[in-house]
């Protein structure tokens, strides 16, 4: 179980990202988050890791509230906290393997780690999960050689590296060809339904929340304006998220 | 825009004509009017500062004493005034006049100071021309002489009366004279037989039982004796001045020789003994050690080795002050970057501080460090590979830094998000994501390492910049030649492999094998580069005389002279000749960009590949005109101002001079660039148009390249006086020259001053130059 109480983001040039944002995610569930760019989406994932600080407010997972723990513990907490990037966030330069590895890092003694001394074990880990994307043939290519899909795939992996309980999905399939959407969230949609992971996703397409998410939230300016389930969004309320001129549109 | 008002224009008339620029600020045009303001405090201490230390413009009336050049002055005041009248309506002045007027003056006041004599370089131009035969003929190989003389002697003077046989005495072949005494001036006849036929000597004049000798001339050329068919000559000549070196008494007579020599070459070319100094030559040796610990050789046993020269020298220091730099900067450089920086408690002081510590050291120039560090670790290699690494880790550290603050940071997040640490981000996140632009700046800076590491000599006493520096003290302008060239194949070798090896970094090597890769160590390339390093290192560590143990045994009055060159002495004597040499250092740069960058605009189109590359008529100028560009490039400025301290004498003319060939090579490369960077386009349209070649250079090329010329002009001004600092160090003028004399009279506290001035002057310059630039793209 997840709950975020009343968190704030202020950054310092006085943008107000987040205010006083509470809801909460039972374990297990596909949460959309959705809203307008700008609305906060990314700053509330990122908070919840605390890649972000949050400036006001608890984030509680398991009992345990990770804005109080030190930057050490913090690191320890966060290895079961994967995260999935817009823009992958892969070193192009370094080889598939190396970059799905890197998911391995929370865990590994430093010293090893820093000579590229992953064990057997972890590699063997590394390869399982490539192939559980489809990528096993590509693991010693370099990142910056395969199509967005595929790179996409790999920062999947890489969070699986992690073995986490909960993965942040920060707009996985904004950066990716539309038809591509699909293939990415479902193998989102598999880790939540055959592994059990909570999954927090913001998302663009209302369809897509409709198709994937067991429930949703949404954020406008900052501020928490609906929580419920992804069919309970009608035209009323699509209106209220995204604002008067907005159009639903579809894809695919 | 000046916002139009209608207030009186003569308030902001008469405001000027009290305070230039006070009109222009009153109308609201602050930029115009601190630009005006500070114009003209700039020129106003320019004019009277060098009427005062190099006379520029005097002019006298009676007891007064003032420069001409206070006219121009006041046109420029008068056009302040006038400028604030017509701003107040709303219009505009000619820029002609505003930009013309200190610019011209600016000239005429560096003309002055850097001493420009330009009848010099006519009238003395004789003198150079055996330079230039040196450059044609460099003392690197030479042919077995066979050596054929005849000497006779001669009573000089007259004693009275004169003496009726000579003194006796001859050598060699039989050759006489036909008086047995004479006097300077005197026309002799020496005759000579049994020679080779149909050869041409020289004749000399000795001292007799001695050593010294002058060739004898007639009219400043050489006496040529020539035999006929059966080996027989006979030569008339002068008695050459040298003969009265000891005064003329007639009552004490003194015996001198005559000698007629005929040298000629035989056998094949072969290196000279220079060749062996300067390159290097093979030597029988006894065999190394671990041939013997391995038994490959008997003991005992000797082998032909290769005993390297300078230039091998100068190679091993520029290619580990490029090694050491890497290894030390690369840690420093994270320092330096804002982006690690700011997620470490107090990392931004420590950023700050560490790109002002990169900042300063790299503004000192390798020359000054090297004899900064001389009295730390005396004369030597080392010494010189000090100098060469620190500037140089300081370069590249700053570059590494900006490169670390380029990264892409989202990959640190994701590692970030895994849980990794600040080290494992740095090596999984960051580290993949610097390590080709890192190689390719170290590559560059190799380069640059190289070209500097030919100069270090010059005061560290190690590699081909000490040869150079012991061959022209000597006046041994064929090894000087020598080196040049020497210099120059090494070089453009170098700027040659760094830039493929550059190239290569960026190619994507696609590999799509699913099994992992062998390591670089393991594949047989990985294995013939490693052990070439190995090999390479191993050498170049035994050439560049590395001993670390000397940074602790400094010389005994080294805590002195660190002290003295820190307590920077600001008395007002000093700071006048400071001020004096910078003003020289900054206009020798100012003329040398001028007159460097006026001979390469016409160059830049010759070596254009867009230009001269494209039909097959055109292709040998291309590559000839890229050759002289890249030849003159590969030579340090300061190398050259032997040629024109010979040419012109010692001063800042000289190392004006000699800053405009090397500018002219940089600046011509940099130009060219920019003319093979234009777009087709336009001229594809005028083309079209039915316009010429010429028309559509004017139309449409040449406003495409004002702009990049105009910035690249002002980034070798900045250059320039870098380089300008160091080229009194070898005769050339300026700062350089004055903080030589300082450290050569052991005044450490001035020298300091000096370094001091030259810090603030390349900042200032660095900064103003890049916020120009930036201003012009």
């Amino acid at each position: 179980m997840l709950r975020v109480e009343h968190l704030t983001k202020v950054f310092p040039n006085g943008t107000v990202a987040l205010k006083d944002v509470t809801f909460e995610v039972a374990d297990g569930e596909f949460l959309a988050v959705i809203g307008l760019s700008g609305s906060g989406k990314s700053t509330l994932l990122r908070c919840i890791n605390r890649l972000i600080e949050p400036t006001s407010g608890k984030i509680i997972w398991d009992g345990t509230d990770l804005t109080a723990l030190s930057p050490s513990e913090m690191r320890r907490v966060r290895r079961k906290i994967g995260f999935v990037f817009q823009q992958f966030n892969l070193v192009r330069r370094s080889n598939v393997i190396t970059n799905v590895l890197t998911g391995r890092l929370g865990y590994v003694n430093t010293a090893q780690s820093l000579l590229n001394a992953f064990s057997k074990e972890d590699n063997d880990r590394a390869l399982n999960n490539l192939e559980r994307l489809g990528l096993r043939e590509k693991a010693y290519v370099r990142a910056d050689s395969l199509s967005g899909g595929q790179q996409q795939r790999v920062g999947i992996a890489r969070a699986l590296m992690q073995e986490p309980k909960i993965i942040l999905a920060d707009e996985p399939v904004a950066s990716l060809d539309p038809v591509l959407s699909h293939s990415i969230l479902k193998y989102l949609e598999q880790l939540n339904r055959e592994d059990g992971l909570t999954v927090l996703c913001s998302l663009h397409f209302l369809d897509l929340v409709h198709r994937y998410a067991t429930s949703a939230i949404a954020l406008k300016e900052g501020q928490l304006v609906f929580q419920g389930l992804p069919q309970e969004i009608d035209d009323a309320q699509f209106k209220a998220i995204y604002g008067q001129e907005a159009q639903r549109v579809s894809i695919i | 825009m000046a916002p139009v008002r209608t207030k009186t224009p003569l308030l902001p008339a008469l405001l000027s004509l009290v305070i230039p620029g006070a009109g222009q600020m009153y109308l609201g045009a602050r930029m115009v009017a601190a630009s005006i303001f500070g114009t003209a405090v700039v020129l106003a201490f320019l004019i009277w500062f060098t009427l005062e230390n190099f006379r520029v413009g005097l002019v006298e009336w009676g007891t007064l004493k003032t420069s001409w050049l206070w006219l121009l002055f006041a046109v420029f005041w008068l056009w302040n005034v006038w400028d604030a009248y017509r701003r107040a309506h709303g219009r505009t002045t000619p820029r002609l006049v505003s930009f013309g007027i200190p610019i011209l003056l600016i000239y005429i006041i560096a003309w002055q100071v850097t001493d420009v004599n330009l009848l010099r370089l006519v009238t003395r131009f004789s003198d150079v021309q055996i330079i230039f035969d040196a450059l044609i003929h460099p003392d690197l190989l030479t042919r077995d002489t066979v050596v054929h003389q005849g000497m006779t002697t001669i009573w000089i003077p007259c004693s009275n009366p004169p003496q009726t046989v000579g003194p006796g005495g001859g050598s060699g072949l039989p050759v006489g004279i036909d008086k047995p005494c004479g006097t300077v001036g005197d026309t002799l006849v020496m005759a000579g037989q049994g020679f080779e036929p149909n050869t041409t000597g020289n004749l000399y004049w000795q001292e007799y039982g001695g050593t010294n000798e002058v060739q004898v001339r007639s009219g400043g050329a050489p006496v040529l004796v020539t035999t006929d068919a059966e080996g027989k000559f006979v030569v008339p000549f002068a008695i050459p001045a040298f003969a009265g070196r000891d005064g003329l008494d007639p009552n004490s007579p003194i015996v001198n020789g005559i000698e007629a020599r005929f040298i000629r070459e035989v056998g094949p070319l072969k290196p000279s003994e220079n060749f062996g100094t300067l390159i290097g030559k093979i030597e029988i040796k006894p065999a190394p050690d671990w041939m013997t610990a391995f038994g490959i050789m008997p003991v005992g046993a000797t082998l032909p080795a290769f005993e390297p020269g300078g230039i091998f020298v100068t190679i091993a220091l520029g290619l580990m002050a490029t090694l050491i730099s890497i290894v030390v900067a690369a840690p420093l450089s994270f320092f330096g970057a804002h982006n690690i920086m700011a997620r470490v408690r107090g990392g931004t002081v420590i950023y700050y501080i560490a790109r002002a510590i990169f900042n300063v050291t790299r503004s000192i120039d390798t020359l000054i460090w090297a004899i900064i560090l001389v009295t730390w670790t005396g004369l030597g290699a080392f010494t010189g590979l000090m100098a060469l690494s620190i500037h140089s880790i300081a370069a590249v550290a700053k570059l590494y830094s900006e490169e670390v603050e380029h990264i892409d940071p989202g990959p640190v997040e994701a590692t970030t998000a895994a849980g990794g640490n600040l080290l494992q981000n740095i090596r999984f996140a960051v580290i993949p994501q610097i390590v080709p632009s890192f190689l390719a700046y170290s590559l560059l800076r190799w380069d640059i390492n190289m070209r500097s590491a030919t100069v270090v000599g010059l005061v560290s006493a190690a590699g081909v910049g000490f040869y150079i520096f012991e061959a022209i003290r000597k006046g041994g302008y064929r090894e000087y030649a020598a080196a040049l060239w020497c210099i120059a194949v090494v070089v453009l070798i170098v700027d040659f492999l760094s830039a493929y090896w550059r190239e290569q970094i960026f190619k994507n090597e696609a590999q799509a094998s699913s099994a992992p890769p062998k390591a670089f160590y393991q594949t047989p390339r990985g294995i013939f580069y490693t052990v070439l390093f190995v090999a390479v290192f191993i050498l170049s560590w035994n050439l560049a005389q590395i001993d670390l143990g000397k940074l602790f045994e400094p010389a005994p009055t080294f805590g002195k002279v660190l002290l003295d060159f820190v307590s920077v002495d600001t008395s007002p004597g000093v700071l006048d000749s400071v001020m004096r040499n910078l003003l020289v250092t900054i206009f020798q740069a100012l003329l040398a960009t001028t007159l460097g960058g006026v001979i390469a605009l016409p160059f830049a189109f010759l070596a254009a590949r867009n230009i001269t590359g494209r039909t097959r008529a055109a292709l040998p100028v291309y590559y000839a005109a890229r050759f002289v560009l890249s030849f003159l490039r590969s030579i340090e400025a300061v190398l050259y101002v032997a040629i024109f301290v010979f040419w012109v004498g010692v001063g800042a003319f000289a190392g004006m001079l000699a800053l405009s060939i090397t500018t002219f090579g940089l600046i011509g490369k940099l130009f060219s660039e920019a003319v093979e960077n234009i777009e087709e386009g336009p001229v594809e349209a005028l083309t079209a148009t039915g316009a010429n070649r010429l028309q559509s250079i004017a139309f449409a090329i040449v406003p495409q390249i004002v702009p990049p010329f105009i910035s690249y002009a002002i980034y070798q001004w900045d250059i320039n006086i870098r380089l300008a600092t160091i080229i009194g160090l070898a005769g050339g003028g300026g700062i350089g020259q004055l903080f030589q004399n300082y450290v050569g009279q052991l005044q450490y506290h001035k020298a300091g001053t000096v370094i001091l001035a030259i810090v603030i002057v390349v900042t200032l310059m660095d900064f103003a130059s890049a916020k120009i630039r930036e201003r012009l793209v």
